[in-house]
């Protein structure tokens, strides 16, 4: 195995277990949210739209750190190892 | 079509030393349209008669107002006009990057939206941590940075760093979703280019209508985003010039 092969095959994996993470953190942390805006609205249902509004202001706030954990494993793909460049140069 | 993303234009200014083109035209004509709107609704204000202009952006206006009173007090009427400015602005930088495509297809240096790149979100963050300082130390004098010691004197270097983080991930924030959202939309539309085959199946016909769920996506983000921006603006704000229990 050439190590252009390692390296593209080593950051495939990282990229892999980035998103995992991101992926699993960010659904249970946003699955918390709506669950609780979901017993809070059932609770008292004429707060629904104050409710909703803090809803999506959670997920604004929570989401941002999946993406930029999303932006650094891209730029650890496409900037970092090249991993497009090093499999065409591999197909070759 | 942008080819790649991070690459900007640059022009070489004196004193500045090279500057990014791109966003520096984008965010131009982004203030321009921000400011015509914001004269334009507050130019029906002027009228005797609520007319139909006042009606529509009166919420947004009300809504931002009452946070403001409701975190700042009495005292927050200055800052209304500051952070109503700042939430219609910051929507229309995210919001640009929809109509830059077209743009650049036409031959303008436009880039993608101004809010993904760096350069702007650090400034805006930076604004908002100076103008807390100057507020703060204007209402309560040097006294205010003795909280920084509190509640005990071995906090300070704790509370130095959470002062310091807030700049730094209100411009992170800001800046990684919208970047994001540009990068995810130039990922699909290479995969579209690219013609991907799976056996008889044509993954990249199966993938060309994802741009449009991503720029859903991107401007529901971007709303978010402006929003939030905002209200961490004020909630820091009020932080600093409530006064102490």
């Amino acid at each position: 195995m050439s190590s252009e092969a390692l390296v593209a095959a080593a950051t495939i994996l990282a990229f892999g277990i980035i998103i995992l993470g991101v992926a699993f953190g960010s659904a249970v942390g946003d699955g918390i949210v709506a669950s609780k805006a979901v017993e809070a609205i059932s609770r008292q249902p004429e707060a629904r739209p104050n409710i909703f509004l803090f809803m999506f202001l959670g997920i604004g706030v929570l989401e941002a750190f999946p993406i930029i954990g999303l932006g650094l494993g891209f730029y650890l793909l496409l900037v970092v190892a090249n991993v497009p460049a090093l499999l065409s140069h591999l197909a070759k | 079509m942008k080819e790649s993303i991070g690459e900007h234009l640059t022009w070489t200014w004196p004193l500045v030393g090279s500057v990014h083109a791109d966003t520096i035209l984008t965010t131009w004509v982004a203030m321009v349209v921000a400011l015509i709107f914001l004269a334009w609704v507050g130019n029906s204000y002027r009228r005797p008669r609520v007319g139909k202009t006042q009606t529509i952006f009166e919420g947004v206006i009300d809504y931002i107002s009452d946070l403001v009173y409701g975190s700042l007090g009495r005292g927050g009427e200055p800052f209304v006009p500051f952070f109503i400015a700042l939430f219609i602005y910051l929507f229309t930088l995210n919001q640009f990057g929809i109509l830059s495509y077209p743009l650049h297809l036409l031959g303008f240096p436009f880039g993608g939206s101004p809010t993904g790149d760096l350069n702007t979100t650090v400034p805006y963050a930076l604004l908002i941590f100076l103008m807390i300082q100057v507020v703060a130390v204007r209402k309560k004098g040097l006294g205010y940075y003795r909280h920084l010691a509190q509640p005990f004197a071995f906090m300070l270097p704790i509370n130095l760093v959470d002062e310091a983080m807030r700049p730094v991930t209100l411009a992170a924030r800001l800046f990684f979703n919208i970047f994001v959202g540009e990068l995810l939309f130039i990922v699909v539309a290479s995969i579209v280019r690219q013609q991907v085959m799976i056996g008889p199946f044509n993954l990249s016909l199966a993938a060309a209508i994802v741009p449009i769920f991503i720029q859903f996506f991107n401007f529901f983000v971007g709303t978010i985003q402006a929003f939030i921006f905002t209200l961490l603006g004020i909630v820091y704000l009020s932080l600093a010039t409530t006064e102490e229990h």
